[in-house]
């Protein structure tokens, strides 16, 4: 059973690097998990060793992207902020995941009244916007990476769920859905082993959009002071410190602002790479 | 199992209590408070018995059995008693039908295309009402799925194959395995051949009633076509408008129906099956469907 599981990620993982789109995807995101890992235990300058004699400086061979404001090496900030993003990306897909597909159980359920009233909760909280929910969130937790992932899982699990609905609605009424309940199975578990696994394809899709969103998520959160707290390395952190002098040092602007940019892409073309593969019935 | 059903009604979008005032002038049972689909239906099976359920398009035989396996669609409503081998179906709660359903009641369904999970393998799609009222080990509902895949006709390289990879009575097969193998005491076929050609009808009508013999089961037969019902049926009811139009054995409704409905269903019956005996191409294309997946 283990070794079934295991050959089916391989597999689809060969289907996704059969694509032009996939296979950068793949190459993107397994630089920033093997970053990530290297940053545990090497960065190129230490994160707290500051250069007060070279600040802005310029790519030089001791810091190859440069210096910020406090003469702090850019490089290195950046690898070690890999692992904060890495970790807000997993655990918001983890958590919207979550959230989106228990209220679609709730909105699919047969109970009408149960299922009407989860509809009606969530459309009006999907019109909140992620910043002001995590405005709300700060005020008793204070900035955190708790609050970018409470807020985003809560923006994007509500999102999933609306968008997910029509497709759950379709497998809950199947006849197969109606063949498992006439087996004796009761109505969660015929969410979970029959409904749920015939809408992976719009999950997949809809949570690596989630997993790219939250990166800009942090850097706007970040940026607004509501992000990362003080201290901790992250690309949206990178990206706020030296953006006030953005127009009289644009290089340390410029890294941070690929890196985000290039993850990004990734993960969206890691959503159209799945969903295509999945429409040819690769995966 | 017994099955007896008493003063049944089943009404959608209103209450259940206004569908035994009857049905509106337009003749579709609608009234003020909701549209009737079953009025006042009695109807028993004994045990071991092998009773049909018949009637045209839209005349509430489906409605009957998902009533008894407490399946109603979300709006509809069931009034009146449905006592399955002494356990009252109308009313009882969750967890009483979900015990009920798959380990003393197997449904085969009507279409088997749409029945089984296009995500999961046949193996997976038998074995699971053993998973879920009998605590097995895997190696021992291996075991039971292989012996039922053989049972019903089925190789074992079918195990391991997605709904899409075969016909559709290889479909119906595993729709059936999947029925029988807990080795229920009461069988609800809702319509189970309507999606498969006339020989393979045959077939799958001759397995299900060997099988059903074989367990010491009953059965509750759901067709339309008098000429299915006649090879899987002792005993029937004709089903009109919600209402039982009549009742008997079988063949006697067949020699001589009471009802116009009745004699409606048979001449059909009898139509089909003269002009499948009158063309040589269908009486020479007799071939099992066993093995060769699509």
């Amino acid at each position: 059973m283990e070794s079934e599981g295991i050959g089916r990620v391989f597999a689809a993982l060969r289907a996704l690097w059969r694509r032009g789109s996939g296979r950068y995807a793949l190459i993107v995101l397994g630089l920033w998990i093997a970053v990530a890992i290297v940053s545990l235990f090497w960065t190129p300058q230490p994160l707290l060793a500051t250069d007060g004699y070279h600040v802005w400086a310029q790519p030089s061979a001791a810091h190859p992207l440069g210096t910020d404001g406090t003469g702090a090496d850019v490089l290195s900030w950046l690898m070690a902020g890999s692992r904060t993003n890495l970790v807000i990306a997993v655990l918001t897909v983890i958590c919207s995941g979550a959230l989106g597909l228990l209220l679609v159980g709730l909105m699919v359920s047969r109970s009408a009244g149960l299922a009407s009233t989860t509809v009606a909760v969530v459309d009006a909280l999907i019109s909140i916007p992620t910043v002001l929910i995590a405005l709300l969130l700060t005020v008793p937790f204070g900035a955190s990476v708790g609050v970018i992932v409470g807020a985003c899982s809560i923006a994007y699990g509500l999102n999933l769920a609306r968008i997910a609905r029509p497709s759950a609605m379709l497998a809950a009424r199947s006849d197969y859905v109606e063949s498992a309940l006439a087996g004796g199975a009761s109505g969660w578990y015929a969410f979970t082993r029959h409904v749920v696994p015939n809408i992976m394809p719009v999950l997949t899709v809809q949570l690596t959009i989630s997993a790219g969103t939250s990166v800009l998520a942090e850097a706007g959160l970040t940026y607004l002071g509501v992000g990362v707290g003080a201290g901790v390395p992250s690309w949206g952190h990178s990206l706020s410190t030296s953006v006030k002098l953005i127009n009289v040092f644009p290089l340390t602007v410029v890294w941070p602002g690929l890196v985000v940019t290039l993850a990004v892409v990734a993960l969206n073309l890691l959503g159209d790479a799945f969903n295509s593969a999945m429409d040819e019935g690769s995966l | 199992m017994s099955v007896e059903i008493r003063g049944l009604n089943v009404t959608i979008g209103g209450h259940a209590g206004s569908a035994r005032g009857g049905s509106g002038r337009d003749g579709s049972g609608r009234d003020g408070s909701g549209n009737a689909v079953v009025r006042d239906v009695d109807l028993t099976v004994g045990d071991g018995e092998r009773v049909g359920l018949i009637g045209s398009s839209g005349s509430g035989k489906s409605m009957i059995a998902k009533s008894m396996l407490g399946l109603l669609p979300r709006g509809a409503r069931a009034t009146g008693s449905i006592d399955l081998g002494g356990t009252e179906v109308i009313g009882a709660s969750d967890r009483t039908l979900a015990d009920l359903r798959g380990r003393y009641v197997g449904v085969v369904f009507q279409n088997p295309g749409t029945s089984l999970n296009p995500v999961s393998t046949v193996a997976k799609q038998i074995e699971l009402p053993l998973r879920l009222h009998y605590d097995l080990t895997a190696s021992e509902r291996r075991d039971r799925v292989m012996a039922m895949l053989d049972k019903v006709g089925l190789t074992a390289d079918m195990a391991g194959k997605y709904p899409h990879e075969l016909s559709g009575g290889q479909q119906q097969r595993v729709g059936i395995a999947t029925a029988l193998i807990t080795s229920p005491k009461l069988i609800v076929a809702d319509e189970p051949t309507t999606a498969l050609d006339s020989i393979i009808q045959r077939q799958i009508v001759d397995l299900l009633v060997s099988l059903v013999d074989d367990a010491g089961a009953s059965m509750l037969f759901i067709t339309h076509d008098f000429s299915v019902l006649a090879r899987a049926t002792t005993r029937c009811y004709v089903i009109d408008d919600g209402r039982v139009a009549e009742e008997g054995a079988t063949a006697d409704l067949l020699a001589s129906p009471g009802t116009p409905v009745a004699r409606e269903l048979v001449g059909s019956a009898r139509r089909l099956t003269l002009s499948a005996v009158g063309s040589p191409a269908v009486s020479s294309t007799v071939s099992s469907d066993r093995g060769g997946a699509r």
